[in-house]
């Protein structure tokens, strides 16, 4: 008789039914998706009354731009995910090392973003009337506001972790901050096809 | 060490299609099918992200739908607007 043996590397596996978090984060979620939504809401419709304004906007924006803030909100991301499960392993100083790695990744995203507006304004997008830029520029700045309050967030379970407040079997807040942190990445990779992508 | 590979190969993933996304947008015209391959990638970019770095898989399944429905609704719209650009024009004009 062979026995099979489960390998599982995380060694605290998530309960299914979970609330991952706290239920506090998935409130504020929640607020966040249903706000985005209403502005996707008003992209679909101004999309529908000006198709040629949208059309062309994309080759108005600096594609670059946009790859690069994707790139960042994917990678910090993707640092914050091994921070969390550095912390399931107990593993507190890589879980830190991972959350600073995700901090000076993510704080390129305003960097960027200064260096857009400056290039935006130059080419002459300065969001006056134009209905596309007008869209874009909502959208995007609202999506700036919410990385700068997961900035300062990363900063908070930054110091958490480091004065010794979670471990691997209590560590809420550092899994709330992530998924916080997982949901701005995936606003942004709804944002980013829409007015840098798609003709 | 399972859970770390995977979640690098879809950190790998998502990127990648996120450089195809880009090439995709500037060489393509506007078109029905250009619209539907961006929907398609964000949706399954979306639904990557979801699974793998969220981990709403094992999760309550009321924050595991609706976010799951986040990622689908968006892309549909996107492609319903393109379809009955005009329909929505004409019912949303005051």
């Amino acid at each position: 008789m062979s026995i099979a043996t489960p390998v599982f590397s995380a060694p605290i596996a998530p309960v299914l039914g979970r609330i991952p978090g706290n239920k506090a984060i998935w409130v504020g979620i929640y607020c966040e998706l249903t706000e985005f939504a209403l502005m996707f809401l008003v992209y679909f419709v101004a999309r529908a009354h000006h198709p040629d304004a949208f059309r062309g906007g994309p080759q108005q924006l600096s594609t670059l731009a946009g790859v690069t803030n994707t790139v960042i909100m994917l990678t910090s991301s993707y640092f914050v995910a091994r921070g969390v499960m550095a912390m399931r392993r107990n593993a507190r100083a890589t879980c830190l090392k991972w959350l600073t790695a995700a901090l000076f990744t993510g704080m390129g995203y305003p960097v960027v973003k200064f260096f857009e507006v400056q290039w935006n304004v130059a080419q002459g997008l300065s969001g006056n009337g134009e209905v596309f830029q007008m869209a874009y520029y909502y959208l995007t700045f609202n999506h700036l506001v919410h990385v700068c309050w997961g900035l300062l967030g990363l900063m908070w379970v930054m110091f958490r972790t480091w004065m010794g407040a979670y471990d691997a079997t209590d560590h809420d807040g550092l899994e709330a901050f992530a998924c916080y942190w997982h949901a701005t990445d995936l606003i942004w990779l709804m944002i980013f096809p829409l007015f840098y992508v798609l003709p | 060490m399972h859970n770390e590979r995977s979640l690098t190969l879809a950190w790998l993933l998502l990127l990648g299609l996120t450089l195809v996304g880009a090439v995709l947008g500037n060489a393509g015209s506007p078109g029905l099918w250009v619209t539907v391959t961006v929907a398609a990638m964000m949706a399954f970019k979306g639904r990557v992200v979801i699974d793998h770095f969220l981990e709403l898989g094992g999760a309550h399944p009321s924050i595991r739908r609706l976010v799951r429905f986040y990622a689908v609704a968006l892309p549909v719209m996107l492609i319903l607007t393109d379809l009955f650009g005009p329909q929505i024009a004409w019912l949303t004009t005051l």
